[in-house]
């Protein structure tokens, strides 16, 4: 037995040699990089934990980090809980009532903001939400600066962000539903549960595994986000919608600040995989 | 009495241009042996540009006189230049010659870095020196801490621009406004707007534009020292001081009075210019970078512009450098290259398609648009006037400006707060300086 576990070894070499070479190597480098002081060109000069004692201080780094919070809200539990009812509004109702095939095109139609390329996306919405001839003014007769206002630029980048993840939890939800067993809700039926309770007692606890998968990648997804910021407000107004990915991005290519950068992206790196480790560890309880 | 001072004024202009122009046709470019190269070329100039258009018909004219070289040109983005260009000159897939843009923190930290070539012996025996006044050569020349004035030639530019106030004629005639000649006039002017319902300027937060006016007010409170101080580090500058908090107080007193729209924070350049082309603001203080595309573009009114009442400086510089990255393999035809854009025909196609030519034939240019944009610039560079741009002296602080003049939009800081903001990244890049 032990011999034959042995020979499968070699089947694993290509992947851990491209897991080397492609995550491990790359990560290695980047965290050396955060111990020196470089402008990505020459060579580099140790400065040890400077630039994380100097990431403890930075004010910016840390406002950064709350308006993460925030996107979490927006890109993560939002479209989890609206995807939720969504889903299951599609899958018991429309589906059973319109048929199939128009659920199917309800739920494509969601899932269009995910296949669109984000800076197009981004391009849009600055149309749709600009203060002079925007549509979202013009439709509701308002004269809001939506992303040149600090005091609303941060809700409205989440706001366009629901809008652009929604279609994701909707998609696996659907998925989750269609692998739970039938005889549970005819069960329930059978005894006049609600459309609340079947969706409460039945159709959450069934497809927990989904909604974890939702809730982690979208948390990921929300702690490294960038080209919305990029497209959208560059970070601004003043720095109301700053976020650590965008942060790091302006060390690395407008201050030439490597060292730097990289400080700010190994934090931002360790941080995401300790939420993964704790979501991993939360599901694994649960199961 | 106005007309002999506009006589003057292009005399003055045509005087400028012919001692630019002297040397232009004077090296004949080699054709560099027989066999088959290639010159790798990188620039953003879009090709209904000024800029764009003179590149393409250089283009033409180095193949002409270079039979056995390709030129392969790769039209980038300003932005894609600017994000990654130390990473790509330091690889080898550098172009051999590529426009690049000026200043401390860009060409200059390119320089300090190594990455490019030292144009200094070309630059004296192609007659570049003399082609490009005093106050263009700032910006070609760095030092070794790669700042801007002095030391080496690592790059060469071949065009002028500035600020200025462009304005629509149209409107200025139905509220009854002269052009103003001081800043009190300018500022009654944009008080007459305001009072009639009408944001006078057009304003850009997101980008550029915005800072370029606050650092322009800051410069009628400026004197030379200060300049040299706040962009070549020659000595200490208080943020606190008289000319920025200026600048800063008036900007936000600007927002506060209407001249500039409170939702302008978000706006970028783009919005800006199309605003002002579709008539929607008298108004617009932006650079000659507009000028081009105004003329082709406007259609539905008259439109003018005028220096900044009541300031001898304007952000404004040489154009952007051709630099030439110390890994090219063709340098000898990049020079070439060089040299064919400083020539009188691609010169004077330059300053007839909008731009501002460093040395054209004054009477080759015959656009009237075209011959009044020379005569502003000619005016400011007589004045020593060039301030450059508020950007410039660190790397990227035009983020920081950008955070900055959105807050004093906002009116979500003070100024005093604002102009903290500011130091702070100035003064870490000082210390910095020469690292």
């Amino acid at each position: 037995m032990r011999v034959r576990t042995r020979g499968y070894w070699l089947y694993l070499i290509p992947s851990i040699l491209l897991f080397l070479a492609v995550i491990v190597v790359p990560f290695l480098m980047n965290v050396g990089a955060s111990f020196t002081r470089w402008s990505g060109v020459g060579t580099p000069r140790w400065i040890g934990f400077d630039n994380y004692t100097r990431l403890l201080t930075d004010e910016r780094f840390w406002e950064s980090f709350q308006h993460n919070v925030g996107l979490i809200v927006a890109m993560a539990v939002v479209p989890t809980m609206i995807g939720l009812v969504l889903a299951a509004s599609l899958f018991d109702y429309i589906g059973k009532r319109f048929g199939t095939r128009t659920a199917s095109a309800l739920r494509a139609m969601y899932y269009l903001p995910q296949v669109l390329p984000v800076a197009v996306a981004g391009v849009v919405w600055g149309w749709m939400l600009h203060p002079s001839y925007g549509a979202v003014n013009q439709i509701f007769g308002l004269d809001l600066d939506w992303l040149g206002d600090p005091d609303l630029a941060l809700a409205t980048v989440m706001g366009v962000m629901v809008w652009f993840q929604l279609g994701y939890p909707v998609v696996i939800f659907m998925a989750g539903l269609q692998r739970v067993d039938p005889s549970y809700y005819e069960a329930a039926e059978i005894d006049g549960a609600s459309w609340w309770r079947k969706f409460w007692h039945i159709t959450i606890p069934q497809i927990r595994p989904e909604i974890f998968v939702v809730l982690l990648t979208c948390t990921i997804a929300a702690l490294k986000v960038f080209g919305p910021i990029f497209v959208l407000t560059r970070g601004g107004p003043g720095n109301a919608t700053m976020v650590p990915s965008y942060f790091s991005y302006l060390n690395f290519f407008q201050k030439s600040n490597v060292g730097y950068g990289s400080a700010i992206a190994t934090v931002l790196a360790l941080i995401i995989v300790v939420v993964t480790f704790l979501f991993l560890r939360v599901q694994e309880r649960e199961s | 009495m106005v007309r002999l001072r506009g006589a003057a004024v292009l005399a003055a202009a045509a005087l400028a241009l012919s001692a630019c122009g002297s040397g232009g046709d004077s090296g004949t470019p080699s054709p560099a042996g027989t066999e088959p190269r290639v010159l790798k070329l990188w620039h953003y100039e879009t090709a209904d540009s000024a800029m764009g258009k003179a590149w393409a018909e250089a283009i033409k004219k180095f193949e002409a006189s270079h039979p056995n070289v390709t030129v392969k040109f790769e039209e980038k983005g300003f932005e894609q230049i600017q994000k990654t260009a130390s990473m790509v000159l330091n690889s080898d897939e550098a172009p051999d010659i590529m426009e690049y843009n000026k200043g401390n923190a860009t060409a200059g930290l390119l320089s300090k870095q190594g990455l490019l070539a030292d144009l200094s012996e070309e630059a004296a025996k192609r007659g570049w020196d003399k082609l490009l006044p005093g106050g263009l050569q700032t910006t070609a020349k760095y030092d070794d801490r790669g700042v801007m004035g002095s030391g080496k030639w690592f790059g060469v530019p071949n065009y002028g621009e500035f600020v200025m106030v462009y304005y629509n004629k149209d409107l200025f005639e139905k509220h009854k406004v002269e052009v103003p000649a001081t800043f009190e006039e300018f500022t009654a002017a944009l008080d007459t707007f305001v009072k009639a319902g009408v944001t006078p300027i057009a304003n850009a937060g997101a980008e550029y534009p915005a800072q370029q006016i606050f650092y322009q007010l800051a410069l009628t409170k400026a004197q030379k020292p200060w300049l040299e101080a706040f962009q070549s580090y020659k000595g200490k500058v208080d943020f606190r001081g008289p000319e920025f908090t200026y600048g800063a107080d008036t900007f936000a007193d600007w927002v506060k009075k209407g001249y500039i729209a409170k939702n302008s924070a978000g706006l970028k350049a783009e919005d800006m210019g199309v605003a002002f082309m579709n008539g929607k603001f008298p108004i617009m203080i932006s650079g000659s970078w507009w000028y081009g595309r105004f003329a082709s573009e406007i259609k539905n009114f008259e439109w003018g512009h005028f220096l900044f009442p009541g300031a001898t400086m304007s952000p404004g510089s040489s154009g952007n450098l051709w630099v030439v990255p110390e890994k090219s393999e063709n340098k000898d035809l990049a020079y070439d290259f060089i040299d064919i854009t400083m020539s009188k025909e691609i010169q004077n196609l330059l300053g007839n398609s909008g731009g501002v030519p460093v040395a054209a034939d004054p009477a080759a240019i015959t656009d009237a648009k075209s011959k009044e944009l020379i005569e502003s610039f000619n005016k400011l560079t007589s004045a020593d006037g060039l301030a450059f741009y508020p950007d410039w002296p660190a790397p990227g602080y035009y983020d920081v400006m950008v955070a900055g003049v959105q807050e004093l939009i906002n009116g979500s800081k003070t100024s005093a707060e604002v102009l903290d903001g500011l130091a702070g990244p100035y003064e870490d890049n000082l210390a910095d300086l020469g690292n």
